[in-house]
């Protein structure tokens, strides 16, 4: 793909008309327009598929060549709807109530990280992310025997603790990032006007940090709730999450299709639409804060 | 941006007074504290679990429970061609898909770094792939974009030639690697265009004036800038990718054959088939053990990224 | 060798807004230093981007070496800039930094080094730092590896945007003499932009005063001191600031601080062309000379000028050219060599800043009285700022 603007192109005739130019300018964004917008719906097309086969009669789903007009029915979303009802309970208690346990911890540990730093702060940090780098999936069987002995198999504290640890290294990083952000010269004038410790936080740290806050709990929820190694693996029907539903819409013999794609949409757009709103921060989530 | 204290520097002969000092590190201590327990107590514990076990004998369908083994899962491990070949294509799978997700990641970086109409709709468009729930995107795609008899790709390259290819069939490995690569591009994509967004632009305007072209410029002056944001791209994606479970379980099963078995799966398949705990746990080990060797040589990567984020 | 000239440029940002540029005619001649000042949104830096290529014109045009560069590529017009922030290339070396455009012009590796050794010796940069990346660097000395960038490549013009304005003062002063002597020595035409009326003063053959986009007066630094062509020129070279102070016109001049300022006959036809009852009166500081407060007739004036009697209050004295300013001091300030004072004029006649002797300045709340000669008083239109006569 050629980097080269249309704009590049020398040009030695003296005095050519500012229309030439302005005409090269809109050329050129016009070049980089299209090729954008092919890109983004080249990308977006399964996802646009799936909505659209969604909306599908399961006789029009399977066919060749694929239909792209039909008589759109919401039949496929009401099964999902009624099949849906524990799975969706199970994810968002889930999903919520480890991103709430996450920030209740990462909060003073980012603190602890950042503004009033320990002093093995570097050791800490390494450490958290560390974890991240060991697979789950080594330890699975002995998880599970552990969470049978302590009988929290199939259960939703399990995830909750489960999720709550996979996503605490992220949280910590991220909502250190944002407390670096806050100016020392703002921390300082606190201390000097008779700030304590409590104040501070309320009254400094917090007001500047909150916007972080929010994307780091969007991103821990996107991680939660999309979640399926653990799920499959530890949980049967007390806690199945969305994921799981998503599974058994497949069928062993049957049309499916056009339900599966329903179910899909269904599992995927709430978590789509806090990434759209948490785009912003999404860089800063990925690279668990190293990127602004 | 604000400055970290330098607690680690030693403080000037009898300046700080002793009593003080200890309170006050204890005092740096204790918002720490929870959260370095919980996640001590609920990553290390299961795994002194597994290495636990993986000194024993325990198969979950035999009566009896566990018992000792001595090293005997760890030669399996290491005998068992199963494991080796999985162990192996993890890490061709996750090559592939990151340095693949990766060049296109710069592509889309530089493209999304143009002002263009619309731009900011074609980025959304273009993060959407990975915020799909991966569960979703692997069944997805496994039925309506590549099945054989309705499956959308057939579709539109028929034109090209392409006559109802069973993609989960005969092209498992690519297939399984491509949606990878479709969920994980938007994600170097975003990481490389914050490392273009931080260019300084006058330098830029300086390549300008001495007479390099866009190319010259991308080459001598943007690419090096974005190494570290490559670099951490590439890092990220690895710890990410390798631990990948969802497009093989729900797209091929580890097959055809043991075509697209990874590790993850692997290890799924010991545990949920031959109910073998044992087995598992040691195989686990062994894949912890190679996780901490990769994994020193990427915090050594890290610590360099952790520099540049302090220097701003 | 290359003279630059533009010719009606103009640029706007957007339609219907005021043009960042506009209408700009300017003549630098070939080896002229030619220093662009004004205060921030004058449009002189905007001014040197379009020299330099990296803003487009909106009208006009502009010529170096007598071709019309206006649609020309900032590399093919053979310039080199030097940039506010330096600009270096971070993962460059100095010694790569200096030769990237060499490079860019396939100039073999060879003559590089040899140029670019060549530029640091002109420099006065250690060879050592050759191979450093710039932020290993200080201020100043990334500083001169950007002026070094710009001479390696031997243009037709220099490009300066504000250069010194990121060193410490002392850096600054240092570094300015430099400058100056290079271009003297070098002899390339240079256009440098900055808002320091101090640097301008010091380095040009030649000042253009930008205002609000405006070429407000292009002369030599002399020139703009003594004969500023309007009141925003006036106050802006000479530090401190000339006083401008609005005073009405009566028969024998113009009414301040309880005297007539007599003005000469030119000023008086052109006040009266223009139908004024007011003008503004421009004295500089040091053209405020301190003579004794006493209203006696006899009592000589301090400072040197030589006139027998002042005229002091209402009275008309025996020198028709002068007359006696009485006020108030309000806060002196001690700079060693001289004196400020600060002063508010008595009958309304407003604030003032006077230039005394170091020695033995009055005090605060002491009363004083000034000398001034009506032939060193300037005069404008208070609606337009035009400069009267003159």
């Amino acid at each position: 793909m050629t980097a080269i603007t249309a704009a590049d192109a020398p040009t030695q005739a003296p005095a050519a008309p500012r229309r030439s130019r302005r005409a090269r300018e809109i050329s050129g964004q016009a070049g980089w327009a299209v090729l954008g917008w092919v890109v983004g719906i080249a990308f977006f097309l399964p996802i646009l598929w799936m909505v659209i086969t969604a909306f599908k009669p399961e006789s029009a789903a399977e066919t060749w060549p694929p239909q792209f007009t039909f008589s759109p029915t919401l039949s496929q979303f009401r099964l999902v709807w009624d099949g849906m009802g524990p799975f969706i309970e199970h994810s968002a208690i889930a999903t919520v109530g480890s991103t709430i346990l996450v920030l209740v911890l990462a909060l003073p540990a980012a603190y602890a990280l950042s503004i009033r730093p320990v002093g093995k702060w570097r050791d800490s940090l390494f450490f958290f992310i560390s974890t991240k780098m060991l697979p789950v999936v080594a330890a699975i069987g002995p998880l599970y025997v552990i969470a049978l002995k302590a009988h929290l198999l199939d259960s939703l504290w399990l995830l909750i603790i489960l999720y709550a640890a996979m996503n605490l290294p992220l949280a910590i990083w991220m909502i250190r990032s944002f407390m670096l952000e806050v100016p020392t010269e703002m921390l300082e004038a606190a201390r000097l006007d008779g700030a304590g410790r409590f104040r501070e936080i309320t009254e400094v740290i917090m007001p500047v940090v909150s916007p972080g806050l929010v994307s780091t709990a969007l991103i821990c929820v996107i991680f939660a709730w999309n979640e399926l190694f653990l799920a499959l693996n530890l949980t049967v029907t007390n806690a199945s999450t969305m994921p799981m539903f998503l599974i058994s819409s497949v069928p062993q013999e049957g049309l499916y299709i056009a339900h599966l794609s329903a179910a899909a949409t269904v599992a995927s757009v709430p978590v789509i639409i806090v990434g759209w709103i948490a785009q912003r921060s999404l860089v800063r989530g990925l690279s668990m804060g190293a990127i602004k | 941006m604000a400055v970290l204290e330098d607690v680690t520097s030693p403080p000037a002969a009898g300046l700080r007074p002793r009593g003080v000092s200890r309170r006050d590190r204890w005092q740096r201590r204790l918002p720490l504290l929870p959260a370095l327990v919980y996640t001590i107590v609920v990553t290390q514990v299961p795994f002194l679990v597994t290495l636990w076990y993986s000194f024993q004998s325990y198969f979950w369908n035999e009566p009896g429970g566990a018992h000792w083994t001595g090293v005997s899962n760890y030669k399996e491990v290491f005998t068992d061609p199963n494991f080796r070949s999985a162990l192996w294509r993890s890490v061709t799978m996750t090559a592939i898909a990151v340095i693949v997700a990766m060049a296109l990641g710069i592509a889309l970086a530089v493209l999304l770094d143009k002002k263009f109409m619309g731009r900011g709709v074609v980025r959304t468009l273009i993060i959407t792939p990975f915020l799909v729930m991966p569960a979703a995107a692997a069944l997805i795609w496994a039925g309506p974009m590549l099945d054989p008899q309705f499956g959308l790709l057939n579709w539109l390259l028929e034109p090209f030639g392409v006559n109802h290819v069973a993609w989960l069939t005969t092209h498992a490995y690519g297939s399984v690697i491509v949606v990878m690569i479709w969920q994980w591009t938007p994600f170097m994509t975003l990481i490389v265009l914050a490392g273009l967004q931080g260019q300084a632009q006058d330098t830029l305007e300086a390549a300008k004036v001495d007479g390099a072209n866009a190319w010259a410029t991308f080459r001598e002056l943007t690419l090096p800038h974005l190494r570290p944001y490559i670099e951490l791209g590439i890092l990220l994606g690895s710890i990410y990718l390798v631990t990948a479970f969802d497009q093989v379980r729900l797209m091929t099963n580890g097959g055809p054959g043991t075509e697209t078995t990874t590790l993850p799966f692997y290890l799924y398949q010991k545990v949920n088939y031959a109910f073998d705990i044992g087995g598992a746990a040691a195989a686990g080990v062994v894949t912890v053990v190679l996780t901490i060797i990769v994994a020193s040589f990427a915090l050594r990567m890290f610590a360099r990224v952790f520099q540049f984020e302090e220097a701003g | 060798m290359a003279g630059v000239r533009y010719v009606g440029a103009s640029r706007l940002y957007a339609k219907g807004a005021k043009p960042a540029v506009d209408m700009l005619d300017l003549d630098i001649k070939d080896g002229e230093f030619m220093v662009l000042v004004g205060p921030s949104g004058s449009g002189k830096t905007t001014a040197l981007r379009m020299l330099a290529g990296l803003e487009p014109l909106d009208g006009g045009r502009i010529e170096i070496a007598g071709r019309d560069v206006s649609d020309v590529q900032p590399k093919d017009r053979d310039i080199a800039m030097v940039f506010q922030n330096y600009a270096l290339y971070p993962s460059k070396t100095v010694a790569e930094n200096m030769g990237f455009a060499l490079k860019m012009q396939r100039v073999p590796k060879p003559e590089r080094d040899r140029r670019v050794h060549e530029a640091a010796r002109i420099l006065d940069l250690d060879e050592t730092l050759l191979d450093r990346k710039p932020k290993a660097l200080s201020g100043g000395q990334r500083q001169r590896v950007a002026m070094g960038r710009a001479i390696v490549r031997e243009p037709k013009v220099f490009l300066m945007d504000e250069p010194l304005s990121n060193l410490d003062a002392k850096l600054r002063v240092q570094t300015r003499s430099q400058i100056a002597e290079l271009q003297r020595r070098l002899g390339v035409t240079t256009v440098y932009v900055t808002h320091d009326q101090v640097e301008a003063m010091t380095m040009g053959h030649r000042v253009a005063v930008l205002s609000g986009g405006r070429l407000q007066q292009c002369a030599s630094p002399r020139e703009l001191y003594d004969n500023p062509v309007n009141q925003f020129v006036a106050g802006f070279i000479g530090s401190p600031a000339m006083n401008l102070q609005t005073a009405p016109l009566t028969e024998g001049g113009a009414r301040l601080a309880g005297a007539v300022v007599p003005l000469a006959p030119a000023v008086r036809v052109a006040a009266d062309r223009d139908r004024l009852t007011e003008i503004v009166l421009g004295i500089r500081p040091e053209q405020m000379h301190l003579t004794d407060a006493g209203p006696s007739d006899t009592v000589p004036a301090l400072g040197g000028s030589a006139p027998a009697a002042a005229s002091v209050g209402a009275s008309a004295g025996a020198d028709p050219g002068s007359a006696v300013l009485l006020g108030d001091v309000v806060l002196v300030e001690e700079l060693g060599a001289d004196a400020l004072l600060h002063v508010r004029l008595t009958d309304g006649g407003g604030s003032v800043v006077a230039r005394a002797e170091g020695r033995k300045p009055p005090a605060p709340g002491q009363r004083v009285a000034f000398r001034v000669q009506s032939a060193d008083v300037l005069a404008f239109n208070p609606a337009t700022g035009a400069r009267l006569a003159g």
